[in-house]
């Protein structure tokens, strides 16, 4: 048998192109991984872009056979504004992946032990950091942006160029953040800082667009309507090169060359500068300083049950892990301006508006909950030890799940009771519907919990898209009921009827679980 | 006195079998060295005494606990260890057996002594506020140890405790086991390492396919297999019919 058969990394082996394949092989398995589904799970997905294209791309490429894209002070505005968010969430995804590749760096001492120079190593890997990054939003637009191409705006799928420069540009600013950060704030501290960092940019673009509901002004001008506002403004000067995204998005050739142009030299000059400070960092990384840290001595408190020993733990083990932390933080973060539009309703007596946000809420806290469940059920680095130990099931996942509920609750409880006193019957409804909410989507993650080790668990970055599905409709049917009920709207009973009637076909008895965790 | 494992008739399939038919007596007492090639079946068999694995049929009873249909009374008096630390990454030592001991419902006044004492014989005192996660190899093995000991156990189960471990820290190891078996726990454990089983084991079993090939002290093997003044690995040799390195 020959020892190596693998084709095409056989064949570009020790090249920069053959170490980015290699790095988008095992982002690619990564991505399977996180489906939780294997090829089942892919079908599904491709399924459901190829739907999406067929009921919406379709249409929409028949709407737009006949117009002409103006490039107006609004279309301008609107395409920046567009790129921005993109680019913010691309960012976003490229420094939280970059802090890794600093720390979680087990692949890079063998990599850096290779005949390969360390630049070219590195080099390829925040490339195929940007290859990811496009093709994770390629994956979004191309439903809508390859029908729209082919039945009407050929020269439209230069927004592929036009994104994957994007996602150059924002490795390049990803990488040179991290860099900046891991010399001002030393190595131990970088990557908890990125990590939120990263869940704040993320979540920026929607708190900027909730300004208004901050500042009170009419909740119903959005985006489009301070575009247009914008655009109607004649004492605002766009700034100078403003059109060059939008014009290069429908491909006007001089103007698309130069935004890649700025965007691969942006990306060139930024890798080949940082190249051999991030092996450096890279490698101080490596040290005990970064990774055993000493935690406070705190006087040992020994617990007298099975309960509050697990409790206890969890809620160590979520404080400590900055990773997870900005994954509830991002998730939170969506919560604030929904917590404020329910005070802010509940004083002005806005009944639909009030209605929306306790449904909001509501299904806002079961994806919190269920976020912080499948951590604290899933990420056990120890899962033998509690199956070994004299405690019943049904402790261990009470104690989890409560630990899972703290963050929940302290974030909840003031505003809950806030509204149960000023609207009672609302704030009765949002508090039922939020408890629901929560308990639900912790159950399903305990009927499809997938044990596996905290560090591992987070490269996969996320749980079963079974799972993740299951909690966000139920979450979502949820919210539905407490809208109507908190309307006083007898149509509260069909979501309510239909959250129960999936619970039953997703739950899982304890053989069944057994089953799928000895698998 | 009653025996410390009584396995009979067990049987555990996978895609393929794993364990069939075995039949094993563990004396209360004794420390017993279960030895056999790779997937010989040796780990999935002390997965299932430690309640973590169910059999497809057969009977397991600890000190005369059933523990298919008692499990929580049995693992009280059960430790498992297995080949990987069970560990917490960002739990410090100290932490993590506060949680261990939790688990077992140990007193703390009592717990806290333990901790102390183990903590301090397996030389982790002075780091019993540093987070595991920079640890060695040595010094997590050496903290999951703590955690198997911590309710005091009077079965003690290890899957290669040795494996890893430099020549000091693997004697600490093997001397904690030793006194523990000197105060009446029993012990079993997996090694690759022939020359720990034949110098520590007061008997030994020997596994493949998931059947009991042979089971005695060292001079039982040795008049079974004809092999007088051998060595442990020619009877093991000889026995699996296996020439490489026996493995977990």
């Amino acid at each position: 048998m020959k020892p190596f058969s693998g084709g095409v990394a056989q064949m570009l082996r020790g090249t920069t192109a053959g170490l980015v394949f290699h790095e988008l092989r095992l982002s690619w398995r990564a991505a399977l991984a996180r489906s939780g589904g294997g090829v089942r799970g892919l079908v599904i997905i491709c399924l459901v872009i190829l739907a999406f294209t067929g009921f919406a791309g379709v249409p929409l490429g028949y709407v737009l056979r006949h117009y002409q894209l103006p490039i107006s002070r609004l279309t301008i505005i609107l395409s920046d504004l567009g790129l921005l968010a993109i680019a913010s969430l691309m960012v976003s995804q490229t420094l939280s992946t970059a802090t890794e590749s600093l720390y979680q760096r087990g692949d890079l001492d063998l990599l850096f032990t290779a005949p390969i120079p360390p630049r070219r190593t590195l080099a390829a890997r925040f490339m195929a950091l940007a290859v990811t990054v496009f093709l994770t939003f390629a994956l979004m637009v191309s439903p809508l942006l390859i029908p729209v191409a082919i039945i009407s705006h050929p020269s439209w799928l230069a927004f592929y160029l036009v994104l994957a420069s994007t996602a150059l540009g924002a490795a390049a600013m990803g990488l040179a953040l991290s860099t900046f950060l891991f010399r001002l704030i030393g190595a131990r501290r970088t990557r908890a800082v990125a990590q939120v960092i990263a869940a704040i940019i993320g979540a920026s673009f929607f708190l900027v667009s909730q300004v208004n509901t901050f500042v009170g002004k009419s909740q119903s001008q959005g985006i489009w309507a301070q575009a247009k506002a914008l655009a109607l403004d004649e004492s605002f000067k766009l700034p100078p090169g403003a059109d060059i995204p939008l014009r290069a998005m429908i491909g006007e050739p001089l103007f698309l060359l130069g935004y890649t142009l700025g965007a691969v030299i942006l990306f060139f000059a930024v890798s080949s500068w940082l190249g051999d400070r991030f092996a450096a960092d890279a490698a101080m990384a490596s040290g005990a300083d970064t990774a055993n840290a000493p935690t406070k001595a705190q006087a040992a408190r020994w617990e007298t049950s099975a309960f509050r020993a697990i409790f206890r733990k969890e809620v160590r083990l979520l404080w400590r892990d900055a990773a997870l932390v900005s994954n509830v933080l991002l998730r939170t973060l969506y919560l604030i301006p929904l917590a404020y539009l329910v005070i802010r309703s509940a004083r002005g007596d806005t009944g639909l508006v009030l209605a929306a946000a306790a449904g909001g809420l509501t299904f806002m806290a079961g994806q919190v909950a269920g976020t912080l469940a499948w951590i604290t059920i899933s990420a056990e680095e120890a899962h033998d030890l509690l199956a070994g130990s004299p405690t019943r099931q049904g402790i261990i996942r009470q104690a989890k799940l409560a630990a899972a509920y703290l963050p929940l609750v302290i974030f909840l409880a003031p505003l809950l009771a806030y509204l149960v006193w000023v609207a009672p019957v609302v704030g009765g409804f949002a508090l039922g519907g939020c408890i629901a909410s929560a308990i639900t989507c912790g159950l399903i993650n305990i009927w499809y919990q997938k044990p596996s080790k905290r560090k591992d668990f987070r490269r996969r970055k996320g749980s079963s898209w079974f799972a993740t599905l299951a909690e966000a409709s139920v979450a979502a049917l949820i919210g539905l009921a407490t809208t109507f009920a908190t309307l006083g709207n007898v149509w509260a009973l069909l979501p309510s009827l239909l959250a129960i009637g999936l619970m039953m076909l997703l739950r899982r008895s304890e053989a069944q679980i057994a089953l799928a965790l000895e698998d | 006195m009653v025996d410390a494992l009584v396995v009979a008739d067990l049987n555990k399939s996978f895609k393929t079998p794993a364990v069939q038919g075995l039949d094993l007596v563990v004396r209360t007492g004794e420390l017993y060295a279960l030895l056999g090639p790779n997937g010989a079946g040796k780990t999935t068999t002390l997965r299932m005494v430690a309640g973590l694995l169910a059999p497809d049929s057969g009977s397991i009873s600890v000190f005369g606990i059933d523990v298919l249909k008692s499990p929580l009374e049995a693992k009280k008096v059960i430790a498992w260890a297995p080949d990987e630390p069970m560990l917490y990454d960002r739990l410090t030592p100290l932490e993590y057996l506060e949680f261990v001991a939790g688990l077992w419902n140990v007193p703390p006044a009592l717990a806290a002594a333990r901790a102390e004492d183990l903590l301090q014989t397996l030389g982790l005192w002075e780091d019993r506020n540093r987070r595991c996660e920079g640890f060695s190899r040595g010094m997590q093995q050496k903290a999951a140890l703590a955690g198997a000991l911590i309710h005091d156990p009077k079965l003690l189960i290890l899957d290669e405790p040795l494996t890893g471990l430099d020549a000091a820290v693997a004697r600490q190891v093997k001397d904690l086991l030793q006194a523990r078996v000197a105060a009446g726990a029993t012990v079993i454990l997996t090694t690759h390492i022939l020359e720990v089983a034949e110098r520590m084991a007061d008997r030994i079993g020997i596994i493949q396919g998931g059947r009991l090939l042979a089971e005695g002290t060292l001079d039982e093997l040795r008049t079974r297999t004809a092999s007088q003044g051998g060595t442990l690995e020619d009877i093991f040799l000889e026995l699996t019919g296996d020439h490489g390195a026996p493995g977990a």
